[in-house]
């Protein structure tokens, strides 16, 4: 059974607005997805979904093996930490030093300082960031502070980790160096789903990708299928 | 580029070794140190962001502290009038201020016929003479009396009564017959002036208790805005932690320490407004007390008042604190 399974969800908004259609998939342990699609394909609805900031209009969601159907209101939070999340816009908070902000996962799951200085230097290690842990977010490049919002969605170790658009704000060289990243979750055994709508990019990376347009899973491309339009040229 | 990247390809192994194996008791005992730590980060950052806004938490120390004092100063002078009447409640002696063409003769017959009376306890009489000389030695009018070509003073009878009912409402018969007696210009029974001064008291308690009511809300309006800006200038942090699965108790924690801190700190402040207050009435208030012949003193609060008032200012801010975050934050609720 996948870590992520959607079986015939939709989403429509108050406004009335179908951001999501009959969608239908699955993601199994440590398996890494792009979902893409043109800006207003719902990318980033499909992703709210996932991470449980939104609930869907039908259809249900099973993430990690919890049914978001079912859970209620006070479980939310605690269903939230399992999901790693990473945002275009990294989303720090900029009063806190590099290791603080790392830290915020574990201190809200209730983890001891001692445990948390531990599992912090271990996330901040892998994002090659070790040296900064004292300094504040704003001194830090675009990619560092990307990095560092990786590091506070890896640091509890959640079994499922969702970006979206991580690298929308970077450069093609550092965009290649944090998707690289974000594969090495996947050997691990974490469960990736990255939206993002650099298609040269996601063709690079030869990982499963999910097409949306208009709220519908229009292709489900895996690798060793053939590709679909220029993919050859990746 | 990719010498970057290949050293921490080796590291996710080293991160994956590093999995959660703690043991459930020592996981138990983790959990409850950092409950403890974060309830002791939230209770120094609160106070830590109250110090970085001087302006504002003044401001708002100080509305808070003032909506505070006012009832326990009205309080404070309530129970010093209460103390002041109860030396009262033995002034139930009559007074019977004679006609001034009654002479001394007839004032003391008067005072023999009022004093066979059966409920009559006993009769003073205090002649025009004896009344000019206490008057002399206790009004510091000694220069002006000087003047005075002939005593204007009348004969006075002090009657007192035999036990009268504390509980009777209005003059007992006594008083009304003295009255009207020919010989008697006016009566004046203390007792009736008691009654009223406890009617003034019980509607000046009850007006603290509307008071305090009105102003402890004010109190928790102030703490609750201050509060309530404080969640909006920090919505980014709060939806952040929602977003990586923070609870309610989690976002709340800092905001309910900061309605603490509030309520300590403007229970201080009002405690010391209230020393103020006492400080600058001591003389005048000293004047008065000794015209009264030290026969009572004026207190300020206790030590278990002040600490009410804290208890009070700390439970306010407190809960000040919690309506606002009950109102700004909708907790992780999905639409």
């Amino acid at each position: 059974m996948g870590v992520i399974r959607l079986e015939q969800v939709s989403k429509k908004y108050p406004s009335g607005q179908e951001a999501l259609t009959d969608l239908s998939f699955e993601l199994a342990a440590g398996e890494m997805a792009f979902v893409a699609g043109h800006s207003g394909a719902g990318k980033s609805t499909l992703l709210r979904l996932v991470a449980l900031m939104d609930k869907p209009t039908r259809g249900q969601i099973t993430v990690n093996g919890h049914d978001f159907g079912k859970i209620k209101p006070r479980h939310v939070p605690r269903v939230r930490r399992s999901v790693g999340m990473v945002f275009q816009d990294h989303r720090l908070l900029m009063d806190r030093s590099v290791f603080d902000n790392v830290a915020l996962p574990l201190e809200i799951a209730g983890c001891s300082r001692e445990e948390t200085g531990k599992r912090v230097r271990a996330a901040l290690d892998k994002v090659g960031l070790l040296a900064r842990e004292a300094s504040l977010p704003a001194t830090l490049s675009a990619g560092e502070q990307q990095r560092v919002g990786i590091a506070r969605a890896i640091v509890g170790k959640p079994p499922v980790l969702i970006a979206d658009e991580p690298t929308g704000n970077l450069d093609p060289m550092l965009s290649v160096e944090i998707m690289k990243l974000f594969a090495e979750f996947g050997q691990v055994g974490t469960t990736v789903l990255i939206a993002s709508h650099d298609l040269s990019l996601i063709k690079r990376m030869n990982k499963r990708v999910l097409v949306l347009d208009h709220g519908k899973l229009i292709d489900d491309f895996r690798p060793g299928a053939p590709a679909p339009q220029t993919g050859a040229q990746a | 580029m990719n010498r970057r990247v290949a050293p921490l390809a080796v590291k996710a192994d080293k991160l994956a070794a590093s999995a959660p194996v703690a043991r459930a008791p020592k996981r138990e005992r983790g959990r409850a140190r950092a409950w403890r730590e974060h309830h002791a980060r939230s209770f120094r950052a609160s106070l830590r962001r109250l110090a970085a806004r001087p302006g504002a938490t003044a401001l708002t120390l100080l509305v808070m502290s003032l909506a505070l004092c006012l009832p326990f100063l009205l309080w404070l002078l309530l129970d010093n009038a209460r103390a002041l009447g109860g030396h009262l409640d033995d002034a139930r002696g009559v007074g019977v201020f004679l006609k001034p063409e009654v002479d001394a003769a007839a004032a003391k017959s008067f005072a023999d016929r009022v004093r066979a009376r059966a409920d009559v306890a006993d009769v003073a009489i205090r002649t025009p003479e004896e009344g000019l000389a206490e008057f002399r030695s206790q009004s510091g009018f000694a220069d002006a009396l000087k003047v005075l070509q002939s005593n204007p003073l009348p004969t006075v009878l002090i009657v007192t009564p035999k036990a009268i009912a504390a509980s009777a409402r209005g003059a007992p018969p006594l008083v009304d017959e003295l009255a009207h007696d020919k010989h008697v210009d006016q009566v004046q029974y203390d007792a009736l002036w008691r009654q009223r001064l406890d009617a003034i008291l019980a509607f000046t308690a009850r007006l603290a208790g509307v008071l305090a009511i009105l102003l402890g809300l004010a109190a928790l309006l102030v703490v609750g805005n201050a509060v309530r800006s404080d969640i909006v200038g920090r919505a980014e942090e709060i939806s952040v932690m929602q977003l990586l699965g923070a609870g309610r108790a989690f976002v709340r924690r800092p905001f309910l320490y900061t309605g603490l801190w509030y309520g300590a700190l403007a229970g201080l402040l009002a405690l010391l407004l209230i020393g103020g207050v006492e400080i600058a009435l001591a003389g005048p208030l000293g004047q008065l007390t000794s015209s009264y012949g030290e026969r009572f003193a004026i207190h300020g609060l206790s030590i278990a008042q002040a600490l009410a008032l804290l208890g009070v200012s700390i439970a306010l801010g407190w809960l000040g604190a919690w309506i606002a975050t009950a109102r700004q934050l909708s907790f992780g609720r999905l639409r």
